[in-house]
């Protein structure tokens, strides 16, 4: 009788530690799939951030005047669209928002491949000459926001790779620790500085 | 901007990666940040101001080869008390995967990390075996940085994912500077050949230089080759030809403003290495210094070199391939002055005026990130995560 007793008291300890490890662990995994979301999150924006203000500055520099009219069309039409995207889609709303690019990807390669074109080495090197300081700071906008727009792209993509890592494990999907957040994606697009910008 | 680097070899010990840590906080220091740099030191040494010392490094056998390094319960509370007093904006760890400081300040760390690896020799073991252990505190880092396509291909392989390549930085202008030696400059008829490294490591490649001397030497009767760096050569000259022998001067470790005069004074720099290179910033140097640059074919080398246009490359080992590349060189002074030529402009890509900014650009994204994500974060407690993660309750 009193043999039973000790077994009931001995399997419900043992059963409570095993649940509470269970609860520790699951909160754990939970905090750093919330961190993961987080990371991607902040990667995004400043990515978003870094694209709104290349795009900015592409705009000045077609509004210039010290640029063709034709090229000064084309760097404008594609600053242009990538502004106008940007705004459809303010990415602090809320929080799943941010972790989409909101299929911007073809309007941002756009960007680029329009810098890349109608920024060449030649194009560059007389605008520097011409000594308007208006002109050779969006130069240097562009240059510095072109840059940066690589770098978050990568960092991005890489939170995105871990994030992903996490929400593969069994554990995570059977207790469905990612909650609503939605599965976040990488951002692919062309973002070549022109080469004449970087030196 | 307040920026804590974190270097885990020993301050004492010259290296690459300890050069690097060093420049980047002079360099930002004096763009007028706020730099501290806390590295394994012995605390009676003479330290600049910005370094704090987390203790004496102990050697220890790791990856294969012997490293000092720190590690234990009083490095730890000194990890945690320089993250404290410093507030850091952003904390840049450098190699955050050797067992060492760098590490223990990636496991404390609270401020934004970004994280420079510089090796391409890490064994697979040593970071597989640690794999699941590191897994989460790795997940702090929010920009990873490589220092070559090289040391990028071993993150991808061991950790997996993108790295943003940043060469390693020169001080381009004091190379540049550096006044030639007369008894180190080459004349008609005896050029000087300079190798830099240790010189008792078997991959620095001394011993193919000195195997391939003496065809140049049939060539060249009186090139001479100069040694410079730390180590003790007897045991390698013992066994070399003896002709190789009688034009070697061995120079011994040299200054820093020694090198740079080494490298404006000859006639090439041999760089005949045999692999686990992961930069090669000796390269960049000799270009910045004006000197042709005659390389072993290491991916790595031929990266700095511009795939191998400013530079003159030769099969990794081969004494029979680096002599015939000495030779044609040292018959041809168009060809030199080309190599300087195309050498100097490629070392301006290395400048750590160039480098910083790029660096700087990092800390500026991650930060933006950082805050963005600050802004939106609402406070969440123990509870409320156990109650949105149990199956039911936090879905529609």
């Amino acid at each position: 009788m009193s043999g039973t007793d000790v077994d009931v008291l001995q399997v419900t300890t043992f059963v409570v530690i095993v649940l509470i490890g269970v609860a520790w662990y699951l909160s754990y995994a939970a905090a750093r799939l919330d961190r993961l979301h987080a990371k991607v999150e902040g990667a995004m924006s400043a990515l978003d951030a870094q694209l709104v203000r290349r795009a900015e500055a592409t705009l000045e520099l077609a509004n210039s005047g010290s640029l063709d009219p034709a090229t000064a069309l084309l760097l404008a039409d594609a600053a242009t669209d990538s502004i106008e995207r940007t705004t459809e889609h303010p990415l602090d709303e809320d929080l799943l928002d941010g972790q989409h690019f909101g299929g911007r990807e073809q309007v941002e390669t756009t960007l680029s491949e329009v810098l890349a074109v109608t920024l060449t080495d030649e194009v560059v090197g007389g605008l520097r000459t011409e000594d308007d300081e208006l002109v050779a700071e969006a130069l240097d906008r562009i240059s510095a926001s072109a840059l940066r727009v690589r770098m978050a792209r990568r960092f991005h993509n890489d939170a995105v790779r871990e994030v992903r890592r996490v929400r593969d494990k069994r554990v995570v999907r059977w207790f469905r620790l990612a909650g609503r957040a939605a599965l976040p994606e990488r951002v692919e697009f062309d973002d070549e500085v022109p080469a004449a910008l970087t030196h | 901007m307040r920026i804590g680097i974190v270097c885990p070899y020993s301050w004492d010990v010259p290296g690459g990666v300890q050069f690097h840590v060093r420049d980047l906080a002079e360099v930002f220091l004096a763009q007028g940040h706020e730099v501290s740099v806390l590295a394994p030191a012995d605390d009676d040494a003479e330290l600049p101001p910005y370094l704090v010392s987390c203790g004496r490094a102990v050697p220890v056998r790791y990856n294969g080869s012997v490293a000092r390094l720190t590690f234990g319960p009083v490095t730890s509370a000194r990890v945690t008390r320089w993250l404290e007093q410093g507030d850091f904006d952003i904390v840049h760890l450098h190699e955050p995967v050797t067992p060492s400081v760098s590490l223990m300040a990636l496991w404390a760390a609270e401020e934004p990390v970004v994280a420079t690896f510089h090796t391409s020799t890490v064994r697979s073991r040593a970071m597989h075996a640690a794999n699941p252990l590191l897994r989460p505190s790795l997940e702090k880092i929010r920009a990873r940085i490589a220092v070559s396509e090289d040391a990028a291909r071993t993150v991808r392989r061991h950790l997996g994912g993108d790295t943003y390549i940043i060469p390693n930085g020169v001080h381009v202008d004091r190379f540049a500077a550096a006044t030639p030696r007369d008894e180190w400059a080459g004349r008609p008829g005896a050029p000087t050949l300079a190798f830099l490294g240790r010189v008792d490591e078997p991959r620095k490649g001394l011993d193919v230089a000195l195997r391939a001397l003496p065809a140049v030497l049939d060539a060249h009767p009186g090139t001479r080759l100069l040694v410079a760096g730390p180590g003790d050569a007897a045991d390698l000259l013992r066994e070399a030809d003896p002709r190789a022998v009688a034009a070697t001067v061995v120079l011994g470790a040299v200054s820093d403003e020694d090198k740079a005069r080494l490298l404006r004074s000859v006639d090439a720099y041999v760089a005949p290495h045999l692999g686990g290179e992961s930069f090669g910033i000796v390269l960049v140097e000799a270009m910045a210094a004006g000197a042709p640059v005659v390389a072993s074919d290491l991916s790595a080398f031929l990266a700095v070199l511009d795939d191998g246009r400013t530079g003159a490359t030769f099969a990794t080992g081969s004494a029979p391939a680096l002599s015939a590349t000495l030779v044609g060189l040292l018959a041809d002074a168009g060809r030199r002055a080309e190599l300087r030529e195309a050498g100097t402009e490629r070392a301006r890509t290395f400048d750590w005026s160039r480098v910083s900014e790029q660096v700087m650009a990092v800390y500026e994204t991650v930060l933006e990130g950082a805050h963005a994500e600050l802004a939106e974060q609402a406070p969440r407690g123990l509870w409320s995560r156990l109650v949105r993660s149990v199956p039911g309750s936090g879905t529609p």
